[in-house]
């Protein structure tokens, strides 16, 4: 399996205070790769790197074997169509109602019909759970609750068909069921059509039961990086004193 | 002594601090107006967004136009009115009022009320936006953020200042004609005659280039402040703040300057 985002001796340091220092992370073709690491460590800089929000100050950051950082506006907007963010706070456009933000890149990147572009809306908005009610596509950010706010950005993100999609945190503030349910569909997403996912969580269930593979950010880096498997019976304590922990916070 | 040169430092170290703070900060406009054009003025042009943002800024600033031009009208003209009944010249009152109101007064006024307004408005909006990543989630939806969000208020701005600065001459005009009537006896019909007469198409033009200038100036600073906007919710309020000292002096400085680029060739 090939790499597809590649982050060689990453260092990223904002103002006088170092985030990370010679990181090193590969995200195969084809896997979910999931992230874990304490609060304010750096795991959102991480996401936003790769797609070329934040640019690192040292080393090498590539989208298949491309340095992102060399990329020119065509480059990052061809970039930016194949790999989706889903941001930490949902980042919803306050000034549009759900079917624009759901449509945005449908609307800035193809040339589909209205009618083709709230039928793929709706689409998204059913695979993340928010398929009850029509109305909901008319309807403004300000006035979903936080859980749902959260679904409709992993309904923007998804749209497109993108081939990677980044997700912040994706499960934060859900209820269990639909915690299964956006689990449920990075897997059904990876299986049926084949994306990468790369996912921000603390919550070690849906970390065990989605991810190929989990990279642990500690120190600045990434030193621990292993199957759902090697992450359980793990013999370092670093490792086992953060899942223990988080087990232990959430039950 | 060596008290005194030890603050002489520490003065010269501030002045050099904001000196440069204050050089990058124009060159973030500058470089900020150069990334609208290239990447602004070019199909699709974004005329709905455009139009959009011109009626808003346009239609909410109407009221606060039109009291300005309205009290700026009477109080010049009546402060004319009282210099020139001391040399009896009262009759003079439209020729003297005209080149002040409409080369210099109006179109300032307006930028320094209704325009502050407007950018104010702006870094409040784009500063949200870019604190709750708004703008990084435009970016990441592979859209240009500097054509979706600042290429529409800049050209917005810039048109929607000089049209109320026409309005707005208007309306300093005929209150300016009822002062004169009312206060000091002159004629409407003759004050607004000897108006119009001192003017040349020059001067309406200077008043208006003033106006575009200021109403681009007004889009910068307001843009240029939400965009740099850090992080956290207060910092909203900070540039906010900001904004509005930032565009004070600017359009004053700006006016000094369009002064002596306009007035040798009136
Ligand atoms: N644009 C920025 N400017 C300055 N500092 C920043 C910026 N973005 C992030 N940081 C800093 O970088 C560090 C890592 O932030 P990041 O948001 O990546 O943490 P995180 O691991 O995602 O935390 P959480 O789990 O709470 O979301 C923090 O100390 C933060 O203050
Ligand atoms: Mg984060």
């Amino acid at each position: 399996m090939a790499a597809v985002i590649e982050l060689q001796g990453v260092g990223k340091s904002f103002g006088d205070h170092t985030v990370y220092q010679d990181m090193h992370l590969a995200v195969e073709e084809g896997e979910t790769l999931t992230v874990i690491g304490g609060s304010g460590q750096g795991k959102s800089v991480c996401m936003k790197m790769m797609i070329g929000l934040l640019f690192a100050d040292e080393g090498e950051v590539r989208f298949r074997g491309a340095e992102v950082s060399e990329l020119d506006h065509e480059g990052l907007r061809a970039l930016r169509q194949k790999v989706a963010m889903v941001f930490q706070g949902g980042a919803l456009f306050d000034s549009m109602n759900i079917r624009d933000n759901v449509g945005y890149a449908l609307i800035e990147h193809t040339s589909m019909a209205d009618e083709a572009i709230t039928a793929r809306a709706w689409e998204c908005l059913d695979m993340v759970g928010l398929g009850q009610d029509r109305g909901l596509l008319e309807r403004m950010p300000v006035s979903l609750s936080g859980g749902m706010r959260k679904r409709v950005a992993i309904a923007r993100s998804i749209a497109l068909q993108p081939e990677i999609i980044l997700y912040d945190e994706p499960t934060t503030g859900l209820d269990p069921s639909n915690i299964r349910r956006i689990g449920s569909m990075i897997l059904k997403l990876q299986k049926e059509l084949g994306v990468t996912s790369v996912v921000v969580t603390h919550d070690m269930p849906t970390a065990f039961r989605v991810s190929n593979r989990i990279a642990m950010l500690y120190e600045r880096h990434f030193p621990f990086v292993d199957t759902p498997e090697g992450f359980k019976h793990t013999e370092v304590p670093e490792v086992r004193n953060f899942i223990q922990g988080r087990v232990r916070d959430g039950a | 002594m060596s008290n005194f040169t030890e603050s002489a430092k520490n003065v010269l170290a501030s002045v050099g601090g904001v000196l440069t703070s204050g050089f990058g900060w124009v060159g973030g406009i500058c470089r900020l107006l150069w990334d609208a054009t290239i990447r602004g003025a070019r199909r699709p042009f974004g005329i709905h967004d455009i139009f959009y943002h011109m009626v808003s800024l346009g239609v909410r600033s109407l009221p606060l136009a039109t009291v300005m031009s309205l009290f700026v009208g009477m109080v010049l003209t009546w402060q004319f009115g009282e210099a020139l009944i001391g040399f009896g010249a009262k009759n003079a009152i439209g020729y003297a009022s005209s080149l002040a109101l409409v080369r210099e007064l109006v179109p300032v006024i307006l930028a320094l009320t209704v325009g502050a307004k407007m950018a104010t408005g702006m870094t409040a909006e784009l500063g949200s936006m870019k604190v709750s990543e708004q703008i990084d989630a435009i970016a990441s939806l592979g859209a240009d953020p500097i054509k979706k969000l600042i290429w529409p208020r800049l050209v917005a701005a810039t048109w929607s200042l000089p049209i109320l600065a026409v309005w707005g001459n208007v309306l300093a005009l005929a209150s300016g004609a009822v002062i004169a009537d009312v206060v000091f006896d002159v004629p409407a019909d003759y004050f607004y005659e000897t108006y119009v007469d001192e003017l040349w198409p020059s001067d309406y033009l200077s008043g208006l280039g003033k106006s575009v200038v200021f109403g681009l100036l007004v889009g910068l600073i307001g843009c240029y402040q939400g965009l740099t906007t850090k992080y956290g919710t207060e910092a909203v309020g900070i540039s906010t703040t900001n904004t509005v000292v930032a565009t004070s002096v600017s359009i004053l400085s700006m006016d000094f300057i369009l002064t002596t680029i306009f007035l040798p060739v009136s």
